[in-house]
């Protein structure tokens, strides 16, 4: 046959198998080939993987393998020891041994009183004896029965193995033809035997095996491989020293936080007297207009129906403080966090840098920041919304950073010259084209705000999150039910406003 | 009666940290751009780039992608900064303003079209052809004006409420030489504002575009990379290579003369009817044999720069060669069919 180059037939294939593999190149050109020929699953036999299992895996750098089958096969192994060695009787056979030793006692007892004539006394004393004997007697039974298995296990456990060790059979060289594909593409990929590799799966095995068995299977292993051979030496004095660190801070910028809540409560403060002592059909009326205007008269249905719903449980009022705790906090989100996101945007290297406290803002758990809130600002509803913050501003300071960054170039490339300054840019181009990313930013940051109101109720925020704490310490289901249902009524309400604005805003355009 | 209204001096740009240290070196030791990219890990742009535009002239730039023709566009209204080099635009040099001077060139003397229209989504048209005039802080009634006659003028009227994505490319496109057109610069810079449309559409507004050119009459630097586009458009065309200007000339001296292979390979594929003219093809009167039967008494006779085009349509209504006269009607050559056709084929005699 001439070559025509344009097809590559077997022949080139095969060659590029043997550089893979180094070893065995026919054996795998050949197993190589059934499988590239079967559409569905191809049954290739590989019985130096079956026999040496996850050590093969290591050899020929198929880690995915080596580590599916060291699992597999240590469950195996470890069923196997139990049957063999492991005292599978032992605690209750202890049992019976000291429920023995305490019938005899009682016995012996029962001898010396009904020497003494006390034959009532010995009649008590030997009726104890009779119930312990039964208990002895159970936990004999119940050793016995436990050893009897032992062979169950130990077969169950040879049974397991044989079945992993005919998977990985099987299994080897669809495998390993995978590895030779990602190879292909990517030449860094392990090719032939490395003996490091397989040195270092043998030292993984070493390592994890013996002890695992060791834990399993021996009914009292050794104080040293249970736990940690650690105790409170270094946790206690770098909790102490933080806790001195907490306290020096409080007291040495005192007036900074005291000048931080007092803004927050400014806010809070104002909020409150719109929503809480504005007549209830006012805000109502307001808030359903509200949503009919820029939402649609659907969202104006459904907003009516929450309201009414939070009205008829008499839980209207502490809605509203729930709901200005969230605007507050929301607010201030917000206010600090679109400049802090556009100015992100704009400098990728500040951006780099304010990453890992975005990420920590986020991912840390609010009860552990409710600590040093608690310490630096005291309890109430200003802490509270602080907590908020922390908790719900990353997403709007993302969320508006990626929209600057998708702003096309070229896009600020015409408006720069067409002579416009920095300032026009931004207000021109820059944020209307970052408009949908900052929207959405808005809207998670005042989801992630009612979502904190529980938590922040911890620390005396009140609110709705009050009553669902109060119905949390007394285990009131009912009261529970319903404060949930109305901070997810508030919630709905407030996102499907947004939501529909932005949609209709965005549709009619 | 020409006047330069843009002027390029020896403008290089090299892209990367080390570009002055590069651009020294350049100087100094005359390297390549290969070696430059070697040496400092920096981009050569553009390379030494010097001509002159006329006023009213319509000056094409053309060359493969990378070629840095965008580049080089984006130097005149300094949208990039040269590495050396001067700039003058409507006799003011352009690297000399300061911030608030280079904005009002911006926004008053030099428009500028995109390739890819760069219209902002959230305006109407209108307010997208308002825009430059907004940027300099003319009132709304004024901006609405103006932005009406120019929609008019690229034929879009009626489309002034719609928002940019309502639009088809080629309208998007006309809407973007509409803003351009806006703040009534007189300098025009184009980059490939044809390039993404599709072939029949690209011609409907080069010939828009030309109407409106010779009836405005804007200093245009039009960015291309399309030979024929280049050759309906301009009145000289400057073809550039790795960043150099490998020949500057009309499109008959481009297309009769090129400068060197890698322009040569260009003009191979253009039909030369329209741009090759008889006083480049024909034989002198005094060279000429006639052959038998041939009466250059008998013969039509036309202009030197009558063009082949022309030319073909004469000499199949006769059987004698064509006697060229020159501009004072005097007999200075001939050109028989063989020369007719060599001409039609190579461009030359």
């Amino acid at each position: 046959m001439t070559d025509t180059g344009l097809e590559l037939g077997p022949k080139s294939l095969d060659s590029s198998v043997g550089e893979f593999v180094k070893e065995n190149s026919d054996y795998y050109s050949t197993e190589f080939a059934k499988i590239q020929g079967k559409t569905g699953f191809a049954w290739s036999w590989n019985t130096m993987a079956a026999i040496f299992g996850p050590l093969w895996g290591a050899l020929r750098g198929l880690w995915g393998f080596f580590w599916t089958f060291l699992v597999l096969e240590l469950f195996a192994l470890v069923q196997i020891g139990r049957g063999l060695w492991g005292d599978l009787g032992a605690s209750q056979m202890a049992r019976w041994e000291r429920l023995e030793g305490l019938v005899a006692k009682r016995q012996q007892q029962a001898k010396e009183l009904l020497q003494q004539g006390d034959n009532e006394g010995a009649n008590a004393a030997l009726n104890v004896a009779g119930n312990l004997r039964k208990a002895a007697d159970n936990a004999r039974d119940a050793a016995e029965a436990a050893s009897s298995e032992a062979v169950t296990i130990l077969v169950v456990g040879l049974v397991l193995l044989v079945i992993v060790k005919v998977i990985e059979g099987f299994y080897a060289n669809v495998n390993y033809e995978k590895q030779y594909l990602r190879w292909r593409a990517a030449p860094e990929v392990q090719t032939g035997l490395s003996w490091p590799s397989a040195a270092f799966g043998s030292f993984l095995l070493l390592g994890i095996w013996p002890l695992t068995l060791y834990r399993f299977t021996v009914s009292k292993p050794d104080a040293l491989v249970t736990e940690f051979p650690i105790k409170k030496q270094f946790f206690t004095p770098t909790a102490n020293w933080l806790e001195g660190g907490f306290d020096w801070l409080a007291v040495e910028f005192g007036n900074v936080f005291k000048g931080v809540t007092a803004a927050i409560r400014a806010v809070l403060d104002g909020l409150e007297v719109i929503l809480v002592a504005t007549p209830w059909p006012v805000v109502m009326l307001v808030i359903v207009v509200t949503a009919w205007r820029l939402a649609g008269p659907r969202v104006a249905v459904f907003s009516a129906a929450a309201l009414a719903y939070l009205a008829m449980f008499g839980l209207w009022e502490v809605s509203m403080i729930t709901v200005a705790l969230l605007g507050a906090a929301a607010f201030l989100c917000l206010l600090f966090g679109i400049p802090l996101g556009i100015w992100f945007g704009k400098k990728p290297r500040a951006y780099t840098i304010a990453l890992p406290v975005l990420d920590f803002m986020q991912t840390m758990p609010a009860f552990v920041y409710l600590i040093p809130i608690i310490a630096f600002f005291g309890t109430g509803k200003p802490p509270g919304v602080l907590a908020t913050i922390i908790f719900a501003m990353p997403p709007v300071i993302r969320l508006t950073a990626l929209g600057m960054r998708q702003v096309p170039e070229g896009t600020k490339e015409a408006a720069v010259a067409f002579g416009c300054t920095r300032w026009q840019l931004l207000t021109n181009v820059e944020i209307p084209l970052a408009m949908p990313s900052i929207m959405t930013g808005i809207n998670q940051t005042i989801l992630m705000c009612l979502s904190m109101v529980v938590i922040a109720s911890l620390i005396g925020a009140g609110g709705l999150g009050a009553n669902i704490l109060e119905a949390l310490q007394y285990a009131a289901k009912g009261q529970g039910m319903l404060a949930g249902l109305a901070i997810l009524f508030c919630a709905m309400v407030i996102d499907r406003i947004i939501q529909g604005m932005y949609r209709r805003k965005t549709g009619q355009a | 009666m020409s006047e330069s209204v843009i002027k390029l001096q020896g403008v290089w740009k090299i892209f990367g940290d080390r570009a002055d240290e590069a651009m020294a070196a350049v100087q100094q030791r005359g390297l390549t751009k290969p070696e430059v990219l070697n040496e400092f890990g920096c981009v050569v742009g553009i390379a030494d780039c010097t001509f002159s535009v006329e006023r009213g002239e319509i000056f094409c730039v053309m060359g493969l992608s990378g070629s840095g023709k965008s580049t080089m566009v984006r130097h005149l209204n300094r949208l990039i900064e040269p590495t050396a080099g001067s700039i003058e635009v409507l006799g003011k040099d352009m690297l000399a303003l300061g911030g608030e001077e280079l904005r009002e060139m911006r926004a008053m003397h030099i428009g500028m079209v995109f390739q890819h229209m760069a219209l902002l989504p959230h305006r109407t048209v209108r307010d997208n052809v308002g825009f430059p005039l907004q940027v300099r802080g003319e009132p709304k009634s004024k901006r609405w004006e103006v932005s009406q006659q120019c929609l008019n003028l690229v034929n879009l009227e009626g489309y002034e409420d719609r928002f940019p994505r309502e639009l088809s490319g080629g309208m998007q496109q006309r809407v973007g030489l509409a803003r351009a057109l806006a703040s009534n610069p007189e300098v025009l810079l184009m980059d490939e504002p044809f390039s993404a449309l599709d072939p029949l559409i690209r011609r409907q507004l080069q010939d828009q575009f030309m109407a409106l050119s010779a009836e405005l009459q804007k200093t245009t630097v039009f960015i291309t990379h399309d030979l024929d586009e280049a050759i309906r458009i301009g009145n000289r065309i400057a073809i550039m290579k790795d960043g150099m200007i490998v020949q500057i000339g009309t499109p008959e001296d481009i297309v009769t003369n090129p400068a060197d292979e890698y322009v040569k390979d260009f003009v191979e594929g253009i039909s030369k009817l329209k741009l090759v003219f008889a006083h480049s093809i024909m034989e002198k009167i005094s060279d000429y044999k006639p052959a038998r039967g041939e009466n250059l008494t008998k013969s039509p006779r036309t202009p030197h720069d009558t063009d082949l085009d022309h030319l073909i349509d004469i000499a199949t209504t006769t059987t004698q060669p064509i006697v060229i006269q020159d501009s004072a009607g005097k007999d200075v050559g001939v050109i028989n069919k063989s020369t007719l056709l060599k001409g039609i084929q190579g461009g030359k005699a």
